[in-house]
């Protein structure tokens, strides 16, 4: 009882873990007016919006959140439930790459590059067992 | 030893040597060697050089050469032509071609997905670890939600990994073998029978008990853990929240024994609980308030240190009344006396006080250790529960309760205390993948860093009007769910306006009509698919309900990259080593055998989506550029196996390497096995989040005549009785309970010969276990053949094993046998099939996690003729 939990572990004697991997960063095309995006959808996501491919231009200095906002406003209210919860995060199991990499935070920016940035979002099978 | 180079399997002249790859008997999956000689296996045995097993396996991994080389496995695609199914309706199978077989799935599953593609039903066995995520990418690809275990989770998981990923942030939880002095298991045989990393538990568990680690094991049945136990304690079935409960109370206001400074740091229990049973919470911030003892005020949790902190009081903050979570549970734990404790669950009041005692003195509470030069928390005492504890009507509060013991003394992921499987790893040293490390969710509770899927356990999601044939959308808390088979399906569906029905069902093994519940309810829903195809091993009496039968490979005939992956599975916790172990091919298929993930590569390039497929492999399996799977791009699976390696450990380690290695394995640290004092993480103490759940549920249920039970959402556990403690039925004096046989595996090793022969040299694998006295109070004899009776008149047959090892109130039945198909003529007729006594609806299951309630109050009586 005497010993404290925050005072038994030093956090500076162990080594740190590596950190985790991030977006890597584009090439920034610095001269272009917008950010070209190709959202392929898959899975339940096309079947239900009817669409399995969408091209955006967004602003410079769009996020991901912009994205997922502007297709809620294209594919309804049965994509937006899908993708995100009532207070606008994103969902667990659906799981959206930018360039190939994850995102979890919606608030992650897009940068405009000479080619399409591509974004891919699919809903995975929240449940297991066993 | 002699290790295979590439092996083709056109055998070479006097071929011989061992071939590293994955047992598939349980899902345990130790590691494994096979000793392949001009082409065929003749033994198997484990793989020392594997953290999984060490080189262990049980009579079951020994024995897999029997089921593979099993003349009744099916070789060839079969249709049925019998359009009546039924329970006892021949199929009238008819051998067709692949051809054949994959046009007809195919034109089904177009339909289907062309209508609404939530009318497919996906289903594997959990016994088949490698088949989650091949069936799991196909299932999101296609773009239904709909995806179920059979009986795995709704019989042993809905509770048991709930709680251990709210409060362990894994799968499962197990005393830290290497250093717990002292452990307590609740209807749990962790590291003497089957079960999660089974092979490697049981060499840590037997090197405890040399050690000199006291366990006691608190279960209805003397089995396997308590016959090598220290001291074996028998309670009623399904009473194990009132045993854990009434212990919690002595420790906490007998002895005044908890580990105060853990309770502060790491749980819940300082935060302001006002009258109705929620967080008091900062106006603005919205974050719970805590007493700052040093200040004199409520403040954010935080913004206070721990040691500040008040776990006890009575407060008012904005002329609300308030109490620390922990004060509440003080209080709360008084009604829970000894002698309460004993009338409930039949453990006397004095070995409920030993038992309290002897856990909090041998806690050390306040102890540290240097385990690899790392100061530690040392608190060599664990509390663990399964599946016999939390497959009960109170299934929540049973596996909570069990786990409060180790929180309220910090024996929660430190040094010999209870450890969750590997909640954090720092990654491979030279890739950093495979990383993951639990986190601060809402109100600073703990997020899992890894889960087998993504129905987290913390927090939980919000409860809507159910678009999910499981209805998991609405009790949100529940994994797995019976809904999808039990008797009331219906009507649940058309109260809640699920908008369509099952219609196609993709089997992969599992026997439902066996595995879940009582036949007749799962044969009627099964007869309502219009169309059902199975990858199996053998015919079932599942197959009766099945349009196409697929031949599959067995696991000696079977590659998958990922064998042990999640680690939270079934990769051993405690100290050692990270190890990645894959599982390859040793033998050809047989016939026109075809592993099943290659089949559902082409079904989806012949539906046409193979690009959904490959993306949901992408997202499955982390992949990243390079090696993310690209378009429509025809992978085979052998190549998507070998981009998941690379990725995870390099572009020299890919698909050939571990061929060639077996695996890959790392050293683990000891911040990451004792991982709780580096991760500024709490868990709730007070399951405050219950309460509103349930709360929203009722919302959205009881307008539309659906009663939800909210004492079951109450925020600290609770005694709440099964169906069968409130029987008073007369002659209905014993409560049946099914347990883990040792030589099997739920429903599927029956047909195995050598475990069949080891099963009717057992005398108790396929009998019924009844108390010698009660049995000779009623005349029964050893060896007598009986009828069993549930509540409601269902009945099973079988022959009694008297024993003085069994509670006497509990009559006791081993696996899941009583086979009656042909297609298994080793396994037909031994045994009894114990699950055709139990009821498949919402009043047999938990209103919370929807786990079943497992035990029945039964009659005996005898057969009028031997069985």
């Amino acid at each position: 009882m005497n010993i404290r939990w925050d005072a038994v572990v030093d956090s500076t004697a162990v080594e740190s873990p590596r950190a985790p991997p991030v977006l890597p960063q584009p090439i920034v095309d610095r001269n272009s007016a917008g950010i070209s995006v190709r959202v392929r959808l898959f899975g339940a996501l096309a079947a239900l919006s009817c669409q399995q491919s969408v091209e955006l231009m967004l602003p410079v200095g769009a996020l991901v959140a912009d994205v997922i906002a502007i297709l809620g406003e294209r594919l309804g209210e049965i994509f937006s439930a899908q993708v995100v919860d009532a207070s606008g995060v994103k969902r667990r199991y659906c799981r959206l790459f930018v360039a190939g990499y994850p995102v979890e935070n919606l608030q992650t920016p897009l940068y405009p590059t000479s080619d399409l940035t591509e974004i891919d979002i699919i809903l995975l099978i929240a449940l297991e067992g066993g | 030893m002699n290790m295979f180079s590439p092996h083709p399997f056109k055998p070479a002249a006097q071929e011989d040597g061992w071939l590293p790859s994955s047992c598939a008997l349980c899902y345990g999956t130790c590691s494994i060697l096979a000793h392949r000689v001009d082409g065929t296996v003749i033994k198997i045995e484990g793989n020392p050089d594997s953290a999984v097993g060490k080189g262990r396996l049980c009579g079951k991994g020994v024995s897999g050469i029997m089921t593979h080389y099993d003349p009744n496995r099916v070789r060839y695609p079969m249709r049925r032509t019998n359009p009546k199914k039924g329970l006892y309706e021949d199929p009238g199978w008819k051998r067709i071609s692949w051809t054949e077989a994959l046009d007809e799935i195919a034109e089904v599953l177009r339909k289907v997905r062309a209508d609404d593609p939530r009318k497919l039903v996906v289903q594997r066995t959990t016994t088949v670890t490698a088949s989650r995520v091949p069936l799991h990418a196909f299932a999101s690809a296609f773009g239904t939600p709909n995806f179920s275990v059979s009986g795995g989770g709704q019989h042993c998981g809905n509770g048991a990994h709930l709680i251990s990923g709210i409060m362990h942030a894994s799968w499962s939880i197990v005393p830290d073998f290497e250093y717990c002095n002292y452990a307590i298991f609740f209807g749990a045989s962790k590291g003497h029978s089957a079960g999660h990393a089974s092979c490697s538990n049981m060499g840590k568990a037997a090197d405890a008990r040399v050690r000199g680690m006291k366990m006691v094991v608190v279960d209805p049945l003397c089995n396997f853990a308590a016959a090598k136990a220290t001291e074996w304690v028998p309670l009623r079935v399904g009473t194990d929240a009132a045993l854990a409960l009434g212990m919690c109370n002595v420790m906490v206001n007998e002895l005044g024994v908890y580990d105060g400074p853990y309770l502060q740091a790491k749980t819940n229990a300082p935060y302001l609980i006002g009258p109705d049973k929620l967080y008091v919470r900062h106006p603005q911030s919205k974050m719970p308030l805590v007493w700052d003892r040093r200040s004199g005020s409520a403040r954010p949790y935080n913004d206070v240190p721990a040691a500040d902190m008040a776990l006890e009081g009575e407060f008012t903050v904005d002329r609300v009344p308030c109490r620390p979570a922990f004060h509440c549970l003080r209080e709360h734990l008084r009604k829970f006396s000894p002698d309460w404790t004993e009338n409930t669950s039949g453990v006397p009041a004095a070995t409920v006080r030993r038992l309290a005692s002897e856990f909090a003195t041998e806690a050390r509470i306040g102890s540290t250790i240097v385990v690899d030069g790392v100061t530690l928390p040392y608190r060599p005492v664990a509390a663990i529960a399964f599946r016999g504890a939390q497959g009960h009507k109170n299934s929540v509060y049973n596996f909570y309760a069990v786990d409060l013991l180790n929180h309220l003394v910090g024996a929660a992921d430190v040094v010999g205390g209870c450890l969750g499987f590997n909640p954090t790893s720092h990654g491979h040293p030279e890739t950093g993948k495979v990383r993951y490390i639990p986190t601060a969710g809402p109100d600073g509770l703990m997020v899992v860093g890894s889960w087998m899927g993504y129905h987290y356990p913390y927090p939980p999601p919000e409860p809507r009007l159910p678009k999910n044939l499981g209805l998991q959308d609405l009790l949100v808390i529940g994994m797995t769910s019976p809904f999808l088979d039990s008797a009331d399906r219906e009507e649940m569906w058309e109260k809640f306006d699920v908008p369509y029905r099952p219609e196609v069902m993709i089997n992969f093994g599992a026997n439902l009509v066996m595995s879940i519940a009582n036949k007749d309810a799962v044969a009627e829903s099964l007869s309502k698919y219009k169309f059902i195809v199975s990858f199996d091993l053998f015919l079932t009496e599942t197959s009766n309900f099945v349009d196409i039968i697929l031949p599959d490979c067995s696991y000696l005939q079977s590659l998958d990259a990922r064998s042990n992956f999640p680690f939270i599975f079934s990769l051993p916790g405690g100290l050692g080593e990270w190890c990645w172990p894959i599982r390859q091919p040793v033998l050809p298929p047989d016939g026109e055998q075809r592993q099943f993930a290659e089949v559902l590569l082409e079904l989806a390039d012949r539906v046409g989506f193979r690009a959904d497929l490959n993306a949901a492999y992408n997202a499955w399996l982390n992949l990243e550029p390079p090696y993310r799977l690209t378009g429509d791009t025809r992978y085979s699976y052998e190549e998507i196996s070998d981009r998941e390696l690379k990725n995870n450990f390099g572009a020299e380690r890919g698909l050939e390497w571990f061929k060639q290695n077996g695996l890959i394995k790392w050293k683990k640290k000891p911040e990451e096995v004792y991982w709780r004092p580096f991760v500024d993480v709490r868990v709730p103490i007070y399951w405050e989040f219950l309460k509103p759940i349930g709360d929203k549920i009722a919302a959205i249920a009881e307008p539309r005549g659906f009663k939800i039970p909210l004492e079951y959402y109450d925020p600290l556990p609770d005694f709440l009785p099964c169906r069968s403690h409130c029987c008073n039925k007369k002659g209905f004096d014993f409560y049946g309970f099914y347990y883990r046989d040792v030589v099997h595996t739920n429903s599927f090793t029956m047909e195995n010969p050598w475990l069949d022969e080891a099963a009717r040299l057992d005398p108790f694998s396929y009998t019924i276990a009844i108390n010698r006295t009660e049995a000779a109070k009623r005349g029964f004899t050893d060896g007598q053949g009986v009828w069993v009776e549930s509540e409601s008149g269902r009945k099973v047959k079988g022959r009694l094993k008297l024993t003085e090892c069994i509670h006497p109130e509990g009559l006791g039945f081993a696996a899941m046998c009583g086979h009656w198909t042909d297609g298994q003529p080793v396994a037909k007729g031994k045994g009894v099939f114990y699950n055709d006594l139990l009821e498949l609806d919402f009043e047999h299951m938990s209103p919370v996690n929807i786990n079943l309630d497992l035990c029945v109050k039964v009659r005996v009586t005898p057969a009028e003729e031997s069985p």
